[in-house]
């Protein structure tokens, strides 16, 4: 009985199957050419355009890319941006996995609560929460005129415009998506594994190391690798919250392209960017699959 | 369950983080509503006195409203063939064996993982060499683009938990394809299709990055509008105009967790 349901079924949806899917991919996939595959080809054939102009470039040479790999400059500000892009990463995750477990964990009632938390700020326009640490940590921020008025300083400190800060406004902007793609992998997890583990008296911290971390792994990739690209390409919050002290390449392309107008050099800025990229976080996956898939037996044993 | 220290250490920490991720996470908006209400001419926390001067001024500036009604247009049709978009391509890969369809799957995420500024200036040259930089159309092709992804993974997380015996079941009361499509596919995802339409909107609505690039100088839309205020003045209609898209925001999220339960985003 089920069989012929089920062949049936199969039949009816399926009685043009190449038709069907044709016409259901066909827009998609257009779209997916017109908004994506032709702007990437031809910013990349924009990246060898001699001169400097915005559009209308021919010929071409190698100067846009041999600009930046022999002036030192770009290459530290490459540097930088890799290394905060990385830290944002890396701090996401410490902070976020405690609150992606809690929230998987939590009761419905608490969770609903919880999640609208973590999901608010991630629909927020990036400007408005740039806005309110800038109001929160400016000069006659609320912080500097607390701790003058408790008399712990004399002069406003100076938050803004240094790394640290900077890193603290990416963890905090696209921490949402650690804490969302760990928790929807979590809570997938049995928590009758979780019990047995500790009934074999494993304390806390051996269920997480041996238990939930492997299992959760590929949530964890997932939130690194996103949290790593947004912050590759950050320039909003780099601007407004690291003023000129804090360079990130993201600003360097949106100064070339709005306001210098040298489009082909600014097009083969975004192919380095989207080249390291690509390449760090391919490694990162593949040097965690790595380690995972050499220790995942011993796990089992 | 046996504890030892190390349990109270994890437990202890754990709980310190998350109140110091959720007080970081809801802070900014808190100062913002809070400086929109005050009175004075400067924007500083704590508001000094309370007044509702910045929102008259924000609802009576032209500069403003203009890029409010730019932002819900744009965000209203980019949701709208997002969802048509997505909802096929996830029907289809869900559905059908084709050749190719990891590789739609994967085409469908692909906009999340090209760096925005990469995205912003292919765009933007592709657009200029189209003839249609700085307009509403190249606007929605990139909110199209950005909001795809997030369509796609909502509507493959539902399509995962949908009992395809009930379909079986119309089938063999010889009800046609297109009716069932209509009459149980449909209302049976209304609740994923909600989830992702909502998110899709938030998404576009307050978008940044990648608008900055397509609609400077030309039609702008409420975060590029704000942006560009905040780079030459400092008044606290900034709050008050912000404070207006954080009760947009929130009223769509309360409606998708009233209608559908939030845990459907991805």
């Amino acid at each position: 009985m089920a069989s012929t349901t089920s062949r049936k079924t199969a039949e009816s949806w399926a009685f043009r199957p190449n038709l069907a899917v044709l016409a259901l991919v066909t827009p998609v996939v257009l779209f997916f050419v017109v908004a994506l595959v032709f702007p990437l080809s031809g910013l990349f054939r924009a990246s060898f355009f001699e001169g400097n102009r915005p559009y209308g470039g021919s010929g071409f040479t190698l100067d846009h890319y041999l600009r930046f790999l022999t002036d030192a400059y770009y290459g530290s500000v490459l540097l930088e941006t890799v290394i905060l892009a990385f830290a944002s990463a890396v701090f996401s995750l410490l902070v976020g996995f405690p609150v992606a477990y809690s929230i998987a964990r939590a009761e419905p009632r608490k969770r609903k609560l919880r999640m609208f938390l973590v999901v608010l700020p991630l629909t927020l326009s990036l400007v408005v929460v740039v806005f309110g640490w800038l109001v929160l940590l400016g000069g006659q921020g609320i912080v500097n005129t607390l701790l003058i008025r408790i008399g712990l300083i004399d002069e406003p400190l100076r938050f803004l415009f240094n790394q640290q800060v900077v890193v603290f406004v990416l963890v905090q902007q696209f921490l949402p998506f650690m804490i969302l793609s760990i928790m929807s992998v979590i809570s997938q997890i049995d928590p009758a594994l979780e019990q047995a583990a500790a009934n074999l008296r494993a304390n806390r911290f051996t269920v997480f190391r041996r238990v939930i971390i492997p299992m959760a792994m590929p949530g964890i990739l997932v939130g690194v690798t996103l949290v790593f690209i947004l912050s590759m390409s950050a320039f909003i919050a780099p601007r407004l919250i690291g003023g000129s002290r804090v360079q990130m390449i993201g600003n360097l392309i949106f100064e070339q392209v709005i306001v210098i107008l040298n489009w082909p050099f600014g097009a083969a800025m975004s192919f380095i960017v989207l080249t390291i990229t690509m390449l760090l976080t391919l490694s990162i996956n593949y040097f965690v699959a790595a380690r995972f898939a050499k220790r995942s037996p011993g796990n089992a044993q | 369950m046996r504890s030892d220290l190390s349990d109270i250490v994890m437990a202890v920490s754990g709980k310190i983080v998350r109140f110091v991720v959720y007080a970081a996470l809801f802070a900014p908006v808190f100062i913002v509503i809070a400086t929109s209400f005050t009175a004075s001419a400067t924007l500083r926390f704590p508001p000094e006195g309370f007044s509702l001067r910045w929102y008259e001024a924000a609802l009576g500036s032209p500069q403003f409203m203009g890029a409010l009604w730019v932002s819900v247009r744009l965000a209203l049709a980019a949701t709208v063939i997002s969802l048509i978009l997505g909802f096929a391509a996830t029907f289809a890969a869900d559905r059908f064996e084709f050749p190719g369809r990891a590789a739609l799957r994967a085409l469908l995420l692909s906009p999340l993982v090209v760096p925005m500024v990469v995205l912003g200036l292919g765009l933007l040259q592709f657009l200029a060499w189209v003839g249609l930089a700085q307009t509403f159309w190249g606007l929605l092709l990139g909110h199209i683009l950005i909001t795809l992804p997030y369509v796609a993974r909502t509507l493959a997380a539902g399509t995962v938990l949908f009992d395809r015996r009930l379909e079986e079941a119309a089938m063999n009361l010889r009800a046609a394809p297109l009716t069932v499509l209509r009459r149980i596919t449909l209302p049976l995802l209304a609740p994923s299709i909600v989830a992702a339409g909502v998110f899709a909107f938030v998404t576009s609505f307050g978008n940044i990055t990648l608008s900055v690039f397509l609609s400077f100088g030309g039609e702008m839309t409420l975060p590029v509008q704000i942006y560009s205020y905040v780079e030459s003045n400092y008044t606290p209609i900034i709050a008050s105009v912000s404070t207006l898209v954080i009760v947009i925001t929130v009223i769509l999220l309360v409606s998708i967790e009233k209608l559908v339960g939030m845990e459907r985003l991805r």
